[in-house]
């Protein structure tokens, strides 16, 4: 047998990490979807944004497609209202749009017409000669998930999944509506495109906060030795969301809190706040560890499901002297609607490092305030010298907690107790705090943008992998069977409070209280 | 908002003004019952300067730069026409970010001296540095880093490069061959440098890198055996030797330059060539720039000439070592 050694790509020694921005090679960009709300409040304005900011190369197009009637000239029209609208943080710049929108095709079309596929392998093959895009092309699916299968296999029926360059995917979430539907959806998937192919989007991955609870973590010689289960009590985190369903109640009534926050944003979140160190920072290493953790979570038997879950919904209230509706209320929702738009569940790492150790997660609709975090509470000290000031009177000294602010005011802060001035020996919490914003004055790029770049540039760090789809679909599905079986006593909670008092007494069976964030 | 004159400057007496500065904005945050104002601060920058304009535009470029790189500002302004021997002010720089309703200050601090009291500046640094955090030095002081500076000039300079963790100077208007020598005697005392000069090539840089990226398909850099820079100067400048030293490095390619008509200073092309192919890269207009090869690639660039705040602001993000630098700035120094 003889062994053929390919020569290795020579190394561009000409490179400067330090320097140059990340290069994005030139490609197309397929948007299915595109007169839909991702598309028109987070999509295109953060292409505008990269473009703005000369991140994307000029070998570069946009071709929407979606059911809408259009023209090239109505669709650059009408997402230029809707990136003047929905860009975040930056200035809308007319020359930079208009240059941006030569970029901008449009090609009407339904998803189960197989003529559409023909009529963007058409404007696909005219955009590589007009715009120099090398072949590259990346789809996105940015439509009702019930039609992720076929357009993958229509995409594949059509020879789109192949040609002079590199073809890629990105599905958002939901991946599935449970594990054997998201297993059957990587299965035809996989028929088209392999996994190095595949992005599947979890924009909380994409969050610069998120990202930088990795640098905070291996970035620091300090905090790591105390991220574990001899220094740390429980771990609470917060998804909470002021508004309702806010015109998505048909949608939402099929997923609840669950399904759409926990399964997939915030159980990434818990992998990355309590993964191992990757050995090197590549994508394998990380989802390696990412997907290593989730594993690790403990799936709860049934029987367990009502001592460490519990669900909830909002009922109406009035908040600051307006009306608000309750869940049942809202249009499109089903008045003897038993969906979750609160969650709060316990979960166990049954590893070395956090064993015994509860991370308590909860999202939820119509809370008091927007706001998500990581609350990491350590061990109080292990004897009491000093008692606490507070308006009631002296108590037990609070312990450590560390918060990471993943929004809105992105940041971490330390909790720690200082001796209160004047006589007496009497100490009150003070917190140290880490301004995201204000120690880099620089503009923060949208999680979109970065996930973008990623994909363009072929980068999946944070980009999640079949395997950890599969792991944190496991650690739900218990839940969500049981709660199928449920006939709830819905609403539970009003609009504009924190959560059904059930979710207290899972905290208080453990001897902990949840945070007011 | 500035505090009144502290003469003579003295770090405890700008220290507390300082503090008197920041009570004065919190008054502001208790009148309007929520926080208004953030502190900021991730570097010491000190910038010393000659130039008689020097205390505006060296204000108004640190400002520029706080808003990517928050740090607290030292305006050290060397004039003989000084009214003390060294006094100094104290400023709250704040700006609004887009959409936020909280303004993010940083504090500067101008000390005037005279020429003579420049080298008793450096223990008055050292005590205004901020606490563990990164000084940058940006010698703005063209007279200081001519080869026939004053003893003061010197002494001043290695009163404040002693405490920088980098020192940056603008080589543009100075001797490169001398300047060269300069640096490269920085380098043997182990002085952390970076030079505008080099920081001025990244919009050339960039485009030719990405043609040697495995992912493009062409012609390895190693088969590039020649470069001919040509530049519109009498005399190479300092990023037209850098731009040399930068491309030849890694394969020690042949370089030579040609002098030529073009649209502003130093480098007009850039030639590349192998045995099957020649690259290059040209300005083509006063805003326009052009990579072509002989395989019928084309690609037009837009350029602008990058502001001294565009370049100090990448400047400030490389604050440890600069490897592409190094290997540049050591291979200018064989070819010399």
């Amino acid at each position: 047998m003889s062994v053929v050694v390919q020569p290795m790509p020579e190394v561009n020694p000409l490179q400067d990490s330090l320097r140059f921005a990340r290069r994005v090679p030139p490609c197309a960009v397929v948007i299915f979807g595109a007169s839909g709300d991702l598309s028109r409040r987070k999509l295109l304005p953060a292409l505008y944004r990269l473009f703005y900011e000369r991140r994307i190369p000029p070998n570069f197009a946009v071709i929407g497609s979606s059911r809408t009637p259009m023209s090239d000239d109505q669709f650059r029209e009408r997402m230029k209202d809707s990136v003047s609208k929905f860009l975040e943080d930056a200035p809308f710049d007319e020359d930079v749009w208009r240059s941006f929108a030569q970029s901008l095709f449009y090609v009407p079309g339904d998803l189960s017409n197989p003529e559409s596929y023909e009529d963007i392998r058409r404007k696909l093959d005219e955009v590589e000669k007009s715009h120099q895009t090398a072949g590259n092309v990346l789809f996105y699916l940015s439509t009702q998930p019930s039609h992720y299968a076929e357009a993958i296999q229509e995409l594949g029926a059509h020879h789109l999944n192949q040609g002079n360059g590199w073809r890629r995917v990105i599905i958002e979430k939901p991946f599935g509506h449970d594990l054997k539907s998201a297993r059957k959806l990587n299965d035809d998937i996989h028929k088209v495109f392999s996994e190095s192919e595949v992005y599947r989007i979890d924009h909380y991955l994409g969050k610069e906060t998120v990202q930088n609870i990795l640098a905070f973590r291996f970035g620091n010689g300090i905090f790591e030795p105390l991220w574990n289960r001899r220094y740390v009590d429980h771990v609470q985190i917060t998804a909470a969301e002021s508004i309702g369903v806010e015109g998505r109640g048909a949608y939402y009534q099929e997923a609840g809190a669950l399904r759409d926050m926990i399964q997939n944003h915030l159980s990434q979140v818990m992998a990355t706040v309590a993964m191992e160190p990757p050995t090197v920072f590549d994508a394998t290493n990380v989802r390696d560890e990412r997907a290593k953790l989730l594993r690790a979570v403990r799936v709860m038997k049934p029987e367990d499901v009502p001592t460490y879950a519990v669900a909830g919904q909002y009922g109406p209230a009035k908040v600051g002297g307006q009306d608000i509706l309750g869940f049942r209320q809202e249009p499109s929702v089903d008045p003897d609607s038993q969906t979750d738009t609160y969650a709060a569940v316990t979960f166990f790492i049954d590893n070395w490092r956090w064993a015994g150790v509860p991370f308590y997660i909860r999202t939820g609709k119509r809370m008091p305030k927007r706001v998500t975090d990581i609350a990491i509470q350590f061990h109080a000290p292990p004897l009491g010298l000093f008692t606490q000031e507070t308006k009631a009177g002296p108590r037990e000294v609070r312990p450590n907690l560390l918060v990471l602010r993943i929004q809105p005011e992105e940041g971490i802060s330390l909790r720690f107790l200082s001796k209160s001035p004047g006589s007496g020996m009497r100490v009150r919490p003070v917190s140290m705090d880490f301004n995201y914003g204000s120690s880099f004055g620089e503009r923060t790029p949208t999680a979109y943008e970065t996930l973008l770049v990623d994909a363009m540039a072929g980068d999946p760090t944070l980009y999640t992998r079949q395997d950890m789809v599969d792991a944190s679909w496991q650690i739900v599905e218990p839940i969500l069977d049981v709660w199928a079986h449920t006939r709830f006593n819905f609403p539970n909670y009003p609009a504009g409070t924190w959560g059904p008092k059930e979710a207290d007494e899972m905290l208080a069976r453990q001897g902990h209280v949840w945070r007011i964030p | 908002m500035s505090s009144a004159v502290i003469s003579p400057a003295q770090p405890e007496q700008i220290l507390k003004g300082l503090g008197k500065l920041w009570t004065s904005l919190g008054e502001e945050e208790k009148q309007h019952g929520k926080p208004t104002v953030l502190r900021a601060c991730t570097m010491t920058l000190i910038v010393a300067t000659d130039e008689p304009d020097g205390d505006f535009s060296s204000a108004q470029t640190i400002s520029e730069l706080m808003r990517e790189h928050p740090s607290r500002g030292i305006v050290l302004a060397v004039s003989p026409d000084a009214e003390q021997a060294l006094q100094a002010r104290l400023y709250a720089q704040c700006w609004k970010p887009f959409g936020k309703a909280q303004q993010i200050c940083c504090e500067q601090i101008e000390i005037t001296c005279r020429p003579e009291s420049w080298p008793n500046v450096g223990p008055i640094l050292i005590g205004l540095t901020a606490a563990d955090l990164p000084v940058v030095f940006w010698c703005r002081h063209k007279a200081a880093i001519r080869p026939f500076s004053t003893s003061d000039q010197k002494a001043g300079l290695e009163a404040v490069m002693s405490i920088a963790t980098k020192t940056i100077v603008d080589t543009r208007e100075e001797d490169p061959i001398s300047a060269m020598r300069l640096l490269a005697h920085w380098k043997t005392l182990g002085r952390p440098f970076g030079d505008l000069e080099w920081t001025r090539l990244t919009p050339w840089r960039e485009p030719i890198a990405h043609i040697f990226d495995s992912s493009c398909g062409n012609n390895p850099l190693s088969s590039f055996h020649t470069i001919e820079i040509a530049h519109t100067d009498d005399h190479p400048c300092a990023s037209v030797l850098y731009a040399a030293g930068w491309l030849s490095a890694p394969y020690k390619a042949n370089v030579s330059f040609v002098k030529t008509k073009g649209f502003g200073p130093g480098l007009h092309r850039i030639r590349l060539r192998s045995d099957s192919e020649t690259i290059e890269f040209e300005r083509t207009s006063s805003e326009g720039m052009t990579l072509r090869s002989t395989n019928g690639r084309e690609r037009s660039y837009t350029y602008s000439e990058p502001t001294l705040t565009a370049l100090m602001t990448e400047e400030l993000s490389v604050i440890g070592p600069d490897p592409a630098f190094m290997a540049a700035f050591d291979r200018v120094q064989e070819m010399m």
